[in-house]
C-alpha cells in the first residue's frame, strides 16, 4: 500500500507558500469546492480516491505500474493540469501517516514514533489528558499497555494507531464521480444585480470544467438557479437554462453566454445562493490537430458566434437562408433563426413545410435581383406609369408568373395582405429609375370575374444592387 | 506608428490641396531604399501606389484593381463604401470578389433589404454562406461586426453603419486588422467630408444615363485618384438582356417588325413596346451558344 495525500492551499497562501514537496501554480483558479475538484481530477491516477477533511487521499499501489513506477506517477501528479491553485503533497505507507506528514515539514520527520500526537485526528479529543500523562508522541502512546488505553480512551484510538502503523486495513468510502453535476454555492454577501452573479458563477463553472474533463464530456445544457432572500415578498428562486449547440468544454464561451443572459435579468430580491446543474452532457469528440501551420485559424467557431449573437440580439435577428423550391420569389427562400440551440429551432430544427431547392435553374436565376422587398412596395401611378423616385422606364418584360393557385392555408393569408387573391398572378418587368437604378417590379394580374374591370396595382419587388 | 501617421497626413494634404507643389523624392534619389526603412512594408511613397502590406483579394473589376494598392480589396483593413442610397450598388461591386473568395461565411450586418438568396447564388455566392444579422440599433450593429470579425469561419463582413462614429470605425479597423478579414462598411455619401480610419474609401454612384457604376476613390494608400472610374458592373446574362432590349427598342421604330415564333409562355399584347421575356431568353441562348 502506498498513500499520497493532497491538499489544496488557499488562494492567498499560494504566493508565499512554504516550499513543500509539491507547490505549484496551475492554470485554473477560483473553484467552488477545491477539495472535491482535486479528488475528481485525481481519479485519473487511481480509482481509490477518498476525501479526508480538507485533504484528498490516493491509494496508488495498484496503478503504479501503469504509470511506469512511483516516481513518474508523482511527477505527473505534480505536473501541470491540476485544478487547484497550489497543492501540498505527502506520501507514506498508510493514509493516516500521509495525512500527518502533510501537516508538517516533510524534512523534519525522521521517525514515525517521534511524530506529535496532535497530528493524529482520533487523538485530538484526548490530547489534553494524554499530555498530562506525559504522552506527546506516537511512540509514547504505542508504548502504553493496549488494554489500559482501550479502557481509558476507547478502542477507536487504538484502532487509529494500528491503521497509522499499517497494522490494520484502512477502509474508506471511495470517491465516485457523480453522474450529474449539481453544486450549490452560498454567496459571501447578498447580490443585488444579476450581472454580479457572474463572479460566483465563474467558480461554479471552473468546478464544472474539472468534472467534465474527468468524465471526458462536453456540456450541452446547463441550469443556473439562484435562491433569493425570502424576506422580500417575491419569488424565492429563479433559474436560467443555457444551451449550446456543440458539446463544449470551453468555459470562456459559456461564461460569455451566461453574461449575455444575466444582463437581461433583473432580480426582484438579493440572491443568497447559487446552484449549477448539468442538464445534458455528451461525450466529447476529440479535435484533430493538423501538422500544417496554415490550417490553424485563430478565432471562435461559427457556432459560438451564432450563439453569442443570438443571446444578445435575440434569435429572430440572426438569420440564415434556406432555399426552397417555389416559383414565387418571396417563397424561394426562408430566413430562419440561425442559432442551432435556441428555442424554436433553426435550420436543423423544425423543417418548414417547403421542399428544399436543388440547384437553381441557371437560365432564369441570373436575372434575379440581389435585394428583395418583403412585402412588395406598392407603387404610385402617374399617367399609367409606375413611379419610384421618379417615373420608371420599363426595359424588359413581361415575365408572367402564375403560381400559388393551390389552397395553401397559411400562405393564403400572407398573399391577401399583398393584395392579390389566393393565387399569384403577376407580370414581372425590369424597370429603370434615374435615381434608384435597375428595379424589379410587377403588376398584379387580376383573376377574371368581378375584379376584371379594375386595373392591377404595380409593386416594387426587388433591386438589382 | 509615427511613420504611418505622417503618411496619412501627407495624403490628406494631397487630397485637400491637389495643386500644392509637394516635392517628393523620386525613387532613384539617395534616400535609403524602402526595404531598409524602419516602417518596412507600412511605409510607402506618397506619389506612388503602395504595395499592400497585407493580402489582397482581386475585386473582379480590372479597372478598379489597377487603382487599388496591391491590386484588390485589402484583407484585414476597413474599406468604406459611400453611396447616396443605402443598398443601391454594393452587391455589384462586391459580389465578384466574394464569389471567388471561397468558403466561409459572409455576414451581413444591418442589411437595408432582404438579401435574395437565389439572385446571389446565381452570381456565385451560395445561400449557405450568408448570415444576416438584422439588428437595427447602431450599438448592436457595431458589436455584431466586432464579434463576427473574431470568428474563424467568417470570410467577410458587410456592415451598413449609417451612424458610425470615427472612434467606432477605428475600433472596427483594429479588430479587422487583428483577424485578417474582409470588412466593408457602407455609409451615406454625406460622410465623405468627415475623417475616417478606413484604409480605402470609395464613393459609388450610378453612371448618369447608363447602367454602370461610377467610382471615385476618395482615399487610398497612394496619390489621390483624379478621375472617376467607370465600371460596367452587371453579370453577363443581365447585361446581354439589357443590351438586346435596347436594340429592340431601337428597332421598334423601323418598319420591319421581325416575326416572332410564339412559344406560348408570354403575351405582350397588353404592353405595346415591351418585349416578352421568353423570347429575349431565346435570343440569349443563341447568343450563349455562339459564344
Amino acid at each position: 500500500m502506498h498513500w499520497i495525500a493532497l491538499q489544496a492551499q488557499p488562494e492567498r497562501a499560494c504566493a508565499q507558500a512554504p516550499s513543500g514537496l509539491g507547490t505549484g501554480v496551475a492554470d485554473t483558479a477560483g473553484l467552488a469546492d477545491a477539495t472535491t475538484a482535486l479528488g475528481w481530477w485525481a481519479l485519473q491516477f487511481t480509482p481509490r480516491v477518498a476525501l479526508a477533511g480538507p485533504a484528498v487521499l490516493l491509494e496508488v499501489s495498484a496503478s503504479e505500474r501503469l504509470f511506469g513506477g512511483r516516481e513518474p506517477l508523482l511527477q505527473r501528479l505534480l505536473g501541470a493540469g491540476r485544478p487547484a491553485v497550489g497543492v501540498r503533497t505527502a506520501q507514506a505507507s498508510s493514509s493516516l501517516l500521509a495525512l500527518a506528514l502533510l501537516q508538517i515539514n516533510p524534512g523534519a520527520c525522521r521517525d514515525i514514533d517521534s511524530l506529535p500526537l496532535a497530528l493524529l485526528a482520533d487523538a485530538m479529543t484526548h490530547l489534553a489528558t494524554l499530555e498530562r500523562i506525559g504522552c506527546t508522541r506516537w511512540g509514547d502512546l504505542r508504548a502504553l499497555p493496549r488494554g489500559g488505553v482501550a479502557r481509558r480512551f476507547g478502542a477507536a484510538l487504538l484502532d487509529a494507531l494500528d491503521r497509522a502503523y499499517g497494522l490494520k486495513p484502512e477502509p474508506y468510502p471511495w470517491l465516485v464521480l457523480p453522474e450529474v453535476f449539481d453544486l450549490a454555492l452560498e454567496l459571501p454577501a447578498p447580490v443585488e444585480a444579476a450581472p454580479a452573479l457572474l463572479f460566483a458563477a465563474h467558480r461554479l463553472l471552473a468546478q464544472l470544467q474539472v468534472w467534465l474533463r474527468a468524465r471526458q464530456q462536453g456540456v450541452l445544457a446547463l441550469e443556473l438557479a439562484w435562491e433569493m432572500d425570502a424576506r422580500r415578498d417575491t419569488a424565492a428562486r429563479g433559474q436560467l437554462l443555457l444551451r449550446t449547440a456543440e458539446p463544449t468544454l470551453d468555459m470562456g464561451h459559456l461564461q460569455r453566454l451566461l453574461a449575455e443572459h444575466l444582463a437581461r435579468i433583473s432580480l426582484p430580491a438579493p440572491v443568497l445562493a447559487l446552484r449549477l446543474r448539468s442538464v445534458e452532457t455528451t461525450a466529447l469528440a476529440g479535435a484533430s490537430a493538423s501538422l500544417l501551420s496554415d490550417a490553424l485559424r485563430a478565432g471562435d467557431s461559427l457556432v459560438q458566434l451564432l450563439e453569442r449573437l443570438s443571446a444578445r440580439l435575440g434569435p429572430a435577428q440572426v438569420l440564415r437562408a434556406l432555399p426552397c423550391a417555389d416559383h414565387r420569389p418571396e417563397h424561394m427562400q426562408v430566413w430562419l433563426a440561425a442559432c442551432p440551440a435556441g428555442p424554436g429551432a433553426g435550420l436543423c430544427g423544425v423543417a418548414p413545410k417547403t421542399r428544399p431547392a436543388q440547384a437553381c435553374g441557371a437560365a432564369s436565376a441570373a436575372l434575379y435581383p440581389t435585394w428583395l422587398l418583403v412585402p412588395p412596395l406598392r407603387l404610385a401611378l402617374r399617367q399609367d406609369r409606375p413611379l419610384y423616385q421618379g417615373p420608371l422606364t420599363l426595359l424588359v418584360g413581361p415575365q408572367r408568373l402564375e403560381a400559388g393557385w393551390w389552397p395553401a392555408s397559411e400562405q393564403a393569408a400572407a398573399e391577401k395582405r399583398v393584395g392579390t387573391g389566393a393565387a399569384t398572378l403577376r407580370d414581372y418587368f425590369l424597370a429603370r429609375s434615374e435615381q434608384a437604378g435597375l428595379l424589379w417590379i410587377f403588376r398584379e394580374r387580376l383573376a377574371s370575374g368581378v375584379q376584371a374591370a379594375r386595373q392591377g396595382h404595380w409593386y416594387l419587388h426587388g433591386l438589382f444592387a | 506608428m509615427r511613420i504611418r501617421i505622417y503618411c496619412i497626413f501627407v495624403q490628406s494634404i494631397c487630397a485637400v490641396v491637389p495643386v500644392l507643389p509637394l516635392h517628393f523624392p523620386s525613387p532613384t534619389s539617395r534616400l535609403p531604399a524602402p526595404a531598409a526603412a524602419p516602417g518596412g512594408a507600412a511605409l510607402w511613397r506618397a506619389d506612388t501606389i503602395a504595395c499592400s502590406p497585407g493580402a489582397v483579394r482581386a475585386t473582379g473589376h480590372a479597372a478598379l484593381d489597377a487603382q487599388l494598392p496591391g491590386g484588390g480589396w485589402p484583407v484585414g483593413a476597413l474599406v468604406e463604401i459611400l453611396q447616396a442610397q443605402s443598398g443601391q450598388n454594393e452587391w455589384r461591386l462586391l459580389l465578384p470578389a466574394l464569389a471567388r473568395a471561397g468558403q466561409g461565411m459572409v455576414v451581413l450586418v444591418g442589411a437595408p433589404h432582404t438579401p435574395f438568396g437565389p439572385g446571389l447564388a446565381a452570381q456565385g455566392l451560395a445561400p449557405q454562406q450568408l448570415l444576416w444579422v438584422a439588428a437595427s440599433a447602431p450599438a448592436a450593429r457595431m458589436w455584431a461586426c466586432e464579434q463576427a470579425l473574431r470568428c474563424a469561419e467568417v470570410l467577410a463582413v458587410l456592415a451598413w453603419l449609417p451612424q458610425a462614429r470615427t472612434e467606432q470605425l477605428r475600433r472596427l479597423q483594429m479588430a479587422c486588422s487583428e483577424n485578417a478579414k474582409l470588412l466593408f462598411v457602407m455609409r451615406p455619401a454625406q460622410a465623405r467630408t468627415g475623417a475616417s480610419p478606413a484604409v480605402l474609401r470609395l464613393l459609388v454612384a450610378l453612371e448618369p444615363g447608363g447602367d454602370g457604376l461610377q467610382l471615385e476613390v476618395l482615399k487610398r494608400r497612394g496619390p489621390p485618384c483624379a478621375q472617376a472610374l467607370q465600371i460596367p458592373a452587371r453579370n453577363g446574362r443581365l447585361a446581354a438582356l439589357l443590351a438586346s432590349s435596347q436594340a429592340r427598342a431601337g428597332r421598334r421604330h423601323s418598319p420591319v417588325v421581325p416575326a416572332v415564333a410564339g412559344d406560348g409562355l408570354a403575351a405582350c399584347g397588353d404592353m405595346p413596346g415591351l418585349q416578352p421575356f421568353a423570347r429575349v431568353g431565346d435570343a440569349l441562348d443563341s447568343l450563349a451558344g455562339a459564344a
